[in-house]
């Protein structure tokens, strides 16, 4: 077989190994050790300094670092340059990047230059016992299916998988590793410049864009009690919905009505409090993949659509919800 | 300008949960009798990019271009409704089943045949199969740079600011003509194609081009040509009714659902 | 013989026939020029059948023209109208009749001289009540309706001094003639003789009588030219008494508030976008407005607080109209743009289409098509329209039905589930197709209703099919949004799919169906049997199908969908039905029958609100309230979710619940254990 090994590409957040590469480098170092295949990982970034010895630790057995300027932020022309350019050199087996949105942009392309075969959002990845091909398992349909993907022939095969769905590696100060310069890279291959970054605070997540909805009704009561959701909202990086009742009883503006006659929401995670689920709520909030609904009524109809639900006083529910949610996400 | 739009037709992706079924020896999804199929959503944001575009930049020439089996010229009439000037319909036996690479090939032979383009805009993914390459492997294969995941594009020149969604914000992107851009959901609500636009679009021909017409090349396309293939189609085990989550407080229940939360990778 | 001599006391006598020739060209100016107007317009199928047109004006003339049928369902400003209008008709006949007997030589004498003497003098009278009651609604009890301008002042100042002088120059005639001569004629004429000189001009010479009638009556004379002139040349609202009858006369004969279809292949315009795109017609509409404020009075938006009143549109668009026709002194680049300039958007979009305004407007003006082609600019040219109304549309372009994010919880044909019904491609061999409807068939509520309407068509032995999951829109919610090209899409392949089962009869749950089925697919020629199921049930039970023996011991108020009244006059079914129910008390609410109040759900405004104002569900709860029903009954969907709503919305101390009546029936049918 000419491929060999396994290539993580990293990423690095405020100078750190960002957590995806950790979660990255965990799954890279089980399947490595499922195929007895090295792992190696890409660092690329400006100033990189002791990261290398970082993702040593942290499970790779040859680190290849691109330190250059051009590499400071994200930029996708220069990045798939370095990483197809690597591939070409090394020629791996597999190649995981995560699904941010660096990997996401970068995994295609470099498919494309490459070859190979690709899986995006991947949820596990596993090694075929018996064939050793790479068997990646993704959310289709907006996630109303799964499916198994593998690649027979294509080279390398390469997946992006969804962050915190896969155990993050466990650090291990002992463990020795190579690390390998890359060289120079060629700054007549950027052709896209990054012009601005622009950082939205987490208040500002639209409502119809928002992966997390935390959606008060009538029950809320007044005003000042939504300030509970939206602290659960905050935690969450999510937005706050409202049903027409609340809206109309000026707890908060029309703006965030979520409904027939408001807006359409589809987040991953929807949290539906002191809210009956009137269908022309639940309309505009259907398309969640997972509802969590709180109310003092067993009998509400929120609860036919929810996929967890407290019945109980939300006052009491959802401060806890916070809390330990807080504690879990380590914030 | 010219700027060329990929549209794709998808099964609706509004059904109930319950509704949605497979075929898991095809590995095929089957939709429920009696719902239309309809253009992919992030396409058809592409496609109201692509009149904006045009809108600001009078003399802007849009060509709609699908590929698929049956009735799909009416996403190209649906584009052309909303303001495309010209559609094309790729179809031929061979074309099905390809994967992304196979897709890429034969959109980029198609684009090839078209002529001078100046922008390509695809949706950032299928809403069916959410593969998301296929706008990447487009570029990497007309060898022209791609910006991914874009909400706004401004014209200056032989120049595009792209602004790109991020997780925690947006970067703004200046990239030469020609290139691709793939366009996320962030667009915002696409137009009602107007009366007038109806009425045009249905005067249109769309010509349908085949393998031949384009020069597609047999080996490149089709499931043999796939790089990845699909083993298995499942739906994952699901609570179809709520599970009520108890405990002795209301407290205890909530952290006991935070534990779940975690657990499932909900957050 | 009792008689009198016209032209008493008066020489130059053509002088008088100058000035009326006079008032006669400004008059015939004026009608050149309105005219010219109205040729603004789009040509309209209303010149068209002439013969039935005469024959309706005719024939409702009587009671709508003569007896006031439309004014008088308000008293006050329906008698006034009624003192001055009969007071002058009167007084114009008498006119009349004196140049007649005159140049006839007819001789008008003896009794029938003295009755028509007495006639006319009360005739005056009457006008002046009139007046008076006008002068102190407008100006004293100035009820908000009431929009006043100069030319309303100056009109009753106008009629009012005509009548006065008129008595003036009477009493002076008497006191000069008849009053010495035959007293006893005199008093045939008892206005005229307060005038005489016994009492106000009591102590003038003979002379001077002589010289202050002959003054009085030139004045008169002026003054009733000048009168004419000035209402020929100004904009006065005068010109209602000419162009009220003609607006009459060229009224809808066809179904309430239904948009006239539109050419797709050969139309250059969508819809009203600048005053020419209106038809000569709904121009004419804004020249026989007399501002009188009835439509504000009862339209919904109106009366929510939303920005429209159907009042202050007829008048902006007249208004706008007569500046484009006047381009001197308004050039057109000054000009606002009618919508979003003359018309707000706002105003567009705030129309629920009860036709209220319809109903209740005397001079028959027609409201809601202007603003449904208004609404067909800016969806179909200007692609501009509130989100969710664009979001119901692309709903209905792609998924066949208006409800945005239904289809997520249950899919079209999901209610037949476990009921055994027949769709027509099983069984095409049935009496009539129930058609369900979206909202019926897709939102939870009110599928129960249709489930209700089931077990009674099932109960009464009706032979029925469905369309189960292939059945689609009717249309209704894209034709009033104004987005022609998808009703008339949805039109046609309806008509060919039902053809295709030939159906010829069709039950509908929803007044928004059935009277699109009814009264707008026949235009597109599609002609079905259509009953809405109140009708249905009627007929069952007045056959005996049905039979209603559970008591539900309640008191109940009925509310009348616009659809099923003002747009088809089916009052009475719904409440027979209710009357046929053991122990169920029917409460009418204040306004009812025709001129019941919107719910708030029509016109699109089952998709979207308008964040402005109070609700119009909240105000028609509670008028149910205050009749102290613990069931206010309906028979729309949108209703039932309508009144629903605003119900959950209020702190109630008795319960009042929202029921269809398909389900009271349900309730009351004799259970077979
Ligand atoms: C044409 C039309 C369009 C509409 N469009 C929309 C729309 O777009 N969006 C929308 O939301 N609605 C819409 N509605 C209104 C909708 O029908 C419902 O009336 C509304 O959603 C009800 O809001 P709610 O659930 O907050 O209130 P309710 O139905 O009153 O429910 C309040 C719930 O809170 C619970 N509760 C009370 N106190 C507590 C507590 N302390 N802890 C926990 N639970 C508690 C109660 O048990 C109850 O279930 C529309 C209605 C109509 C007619
Ligand atoms: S139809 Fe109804 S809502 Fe519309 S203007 Fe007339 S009264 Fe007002
Ligand atoms: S439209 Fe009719 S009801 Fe309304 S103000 Fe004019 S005349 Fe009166």
């Amino acid at each position: 077989m000419s491929n060999q090994g396994i290539l993580v590409c990293g990423e690095i957040a405020e100078g750190k190994l960002a957590p995806i590469t950790l979660e990255l480098l965990g799954i890279g170092r089980k399947l490595a050790n499922d195929l007895g295949q090295e792992l190696n990982i890409l660092l690329m970034g400006s100033g990189i300094g002791n990261l290398a010895q970082e993702a040593i630790a942290f499970g790779a057995d040859k680190v290849h670092v691109a330190d250059n300027a051009l590499l400071q932020e994200y930029n996708s022309d220069a990045y798939t340059a370095v990483a197809a350019k690597l591939c070409q050199k090394i020629s791996p087996d597999i190649v995981l990047l995560g699904q941010t949105d660096g990997g996401r942009d970068l995994a295609p392309r470099l498919a494309g230059r490459l070859g190979g075969g690709l899986a995006m959002d991947c949820l596990e990845l596993s090694i075929d016992p018996s064939t050793k091909l790479l068997v990646q398992t993704r959310p289709v349909f907006g996630g109303n299916a799964n499916a198994r993907i593998v690649s027979k022939a294509a080279r390398p095969q390469m997946a992006t998988i969804r962050s915190k769905t896969m155990a993050p590696a466990v650090r291990d100060d002992s463990r020795k590793g190579q690390v390998i310069p890359v060289e120079d890279i060629d700054a007549s291959t950027v052709k896209v410049k990054v012009l601005e970054r622009v950082k939205e605070k987490t208040e500002g997540v639209k409502l119809e864009d928002a992966e997390v909805v935390v959606s008060g009704g009538r029950g809320i009561g007044n005003a000042q009690n939504f300030q509970v959701l939206r602290d659960l909202a905050n935690l969450l990086n999510g937005a706050v919905g409202a049903t027409r009742a609340a809206c109309e009883e000026g707890w908060i503006p029309m703006t965030h009505q979520v409904g027939q006659t408001g807006k359409i929401v589809s987040p991953k995670l929807y949290i539906a409090v002191a809210l009956s689920g009137a269908m022309q709520h639940i309309a505009g909030c259907s398309g969640s993949k997972c509802v969590i609904a709180v109310n003092k009524d067993g009998g509400a109809n929120i609860f036919k659509i929810a996929t967890y639900g407290i019945v109980g006083d939300y006052k009491e529910v959802i401060p806890a919800l916070s809390q330990k949610l807080k504690e879990l996400l380590g914030k | 300008m010219h700027i060329i739009v990929c549209v794709k037709q998808i099964p609706d992706p509004e059904v109930p949960p319950a509704k949605f079924k497979i075929d898991p020896d095809t590995k095929k999804v089957m939709p429920p009798p009696g719902l239309p199929p309809v253009i992919s959503v992030f396409d058809e944001r592409a496609v109201e990019l692509a009149c904006r575009i045009k809108e600001k930049n009078p003399g802007t020439k849009i060509t709609a271009i699908t590929m698929g089996p049956g009735k799909v010229s009416d996403v190209v009439k649906h584009a052309l409704a909303m303001g495309a000037d010209e559609g094309i319909v790729l179809q031929d036996k061979a074309f099905e089943d390809s994967d992304s690479f196979g897709n890429a090939h034969i959109l980029a032979k198609a684009i090839q045949k078209i002529g001078s383009y100046d922008l390509i805009l695809c949706g950032r993914q299928a809403a069916d199969w959410d593969i998301g390459q296929t706008g990447s492997i487009l570029a990497e294969t007309l060898g022209i740079p791609v910006v991914t995941v874009a909400k706004d594009i401004e014209v200056a020149g032989d120049k595009i600011k792209v602004s790109r969604v991020m997780e925690d914000g947006y970067e703004v992107v200046e990239a030469p003509l020609p290139c691709v851009v793939t366009v996320s959901n962030e667009v915002g609500l696409p137009r009602l194609p107007s009366g007038m636009g109806i009425i045009q679009a249905a005067r249109k021909q769309v010509p349908a081009w085949t393998a031949a017409d384009i020069g597609a090349d047999p080996a490149k396309i089709g499931p043999a040509a796939a790089h990845s293939e699909i083993t298995s189609l499942f739906i994952p085990t699901r609570d179809t009714t709520c599970e009520v989550i108890t405990a002795d407080t209301l407290a205890e229940a909530a952290v006991k659902l935070a534990l779940k939360l975690r657990e499932t990778k909900v957050v | 013989m009792a008689h009198r001599e016209i032209f008493w006391n008066i020489s130059h006598e053509y002088i008088m026939y100058v000035l009326s020739f006079i008032a006669v060209v400004f008059v015939a100016y004026a009608i050149y020029r309105h005219y010219k107007m109205w040729r603004m317009g789009k040509g309209d199928e209303r010149s068209k059948n002439m013969g039935s047109r005469v024959w309706a004006f005719v024939k409702t003339g009587f009671a709508d023209g003569l007896g006031h049928r439309r004014f008088l369902r308000e008293p006050y400003p329906g008698i006034m109208h009624l003192l001055i209008f009969w007071g002058c008709v009167i007084l114009l006949l008498a006119a009349a009749v004196d140049a007649i007997t005159h140049y006839l030589v007819i001789p008008l004498e003896g009794s029938t001289y003295l009755w028509f003497s007495l006639v006319v003098d009360i005739a005056g009278i009457l006008v002046l009540i009139g007046v008076i009651l006008a002068i102190t609604r407008r100006y004293i009890q100035k009820p908000e309706r009431l929009n006043t301008f100069l030319d309303d002042g100056v009109i009753l100042s106008l009629i009012a001094i005509v009548i006065i002088t008129g008595y003036m120059i009477e009493g002076l005639r008497l006191a000069a003639t008849e009053v010495n001569t035959n007293p006893d004629w005199a008093l045939w004429s008892p206005v005229g003789l307060v005038f005489t000189k016994k009492t106000l001009f009591g102590g003038l010479s003979h002379d001077t009588i002589l010289t202050l009638h002959s003054v009085l009556w030139w004045f008169h004379a002026v003054l009733v030219n000048g009168t004419i002139i000035y209402v020929a040349l100004s904009y006065s609202k005068l010109q209602h008494i000419v162009i009220s009858p003609l607006n009459a006369f060229f009224r809808n004969l066809g179904p309430v508030g239904a948009p006239a279809p539109i050419d797709m292949e050969t139309a250059e315009v969508l819809g009203v976008g600048e005053i020419k795109d209106f038809t000569w017609k709904q121009l004419l509409d804004g020249d026989a407005c007399t501002n009188c404020g009835r439509c504000q009075d009862v339209c919904p938006a109106w009366a929510s607080g939303k920005p429209l009143s159907p009042r202050k549109l007829t008048q902006d668009i007249k208004t706008q109209w007569q500046k484009v026709a006047n381009p001197k002194s308004n050039p057109p680049e000054s000009l606002p743009p009618l919508i979003g300039g003359a018309i707000a958007e706002d105003e567009i979009w705030a129309c629920t289409t009860c036709a209220a305004c319809q109903q209740a407007c005397p001079v028959f003006i027609e409201h809601i098509v202007k603003i449904i082609d208004m609404r067909r600019n800016l969806t179909m040219m200007q692609s501009k329209m509130p989100e969710n109304i664009q979001l119901m549309l692309r709903n209905m372009q792609t998924r066949g039905h208006p409800w945005v994010g239904a289809q997520t919880l249950r899919l079209r044909g999901d209610w037949t589930s476990g009921l055994g019904l027949n769709t027509l491609a099983e069984d095409s061999n049935v009496d009539m197709l129930l058609w369900v409807g979206c909202t019926a068939a897709l939102s939870d509520r009110n599928v129960e209703v249709t489930l209700a309407l089931v077990r009674v068509l099932k109960a009464a032995g009706v032979s029925f099919g469905i369309l189960g999951e292939d059945e689609p829109c009717c249309g209704d919610p894209a034709r009033r949004a104004g987005y022609e090209i998808q009703f008339q899409t949805s039109v046609e392949q309806n008509i060919a799919l039902l053809q295709g089962y030939n159906v010829k009869n069709i039950v509908a749950t929803c007044p928004h169906c059935y009277n699109t089925f009814k009264n707008e697919y026949p235009k597109f020629g599609g002609s079905f049997n259509v009953v809405h199921h109140t009708q249905l049930i009627a007929d069952l039970l007045k056959q005996d199908k049905i039979k209603l023996t559970c008591d539900l011991r309640s008191l109940a108020t009925y509310h009348d969908p616009c659809y099923l009244g003002r747009y088809n006059s089916i009052y009475s079914e719904p409440r027979n039905i209710l009357h046929a129910i053991p122990q169920l008390k029917l409460k009418e609410m204040e306004r009812s029958h025709s001129k019941s109040f919107c719910c708030g759900g029509g016109g699109t405004h089952m998709w979207f609100e308008q964040q402005i104002g109070t609700k119009v569900n909240d105000i028609r709860t509670d008028e149910a309230l205050k009749t102290n029903a613990e069931i206010v009954a309906t028979a729309c969907p949108y209703c039932l979710l309508m009144l629903e709503e605003a119900i959950q919305g209020k702190d109630l101390q008795q319960p009042l619940k929202a029921k269809d009546i398909a389900e009271l029936v349900d309730q009351a049918m004799e259970k077979s254990a």
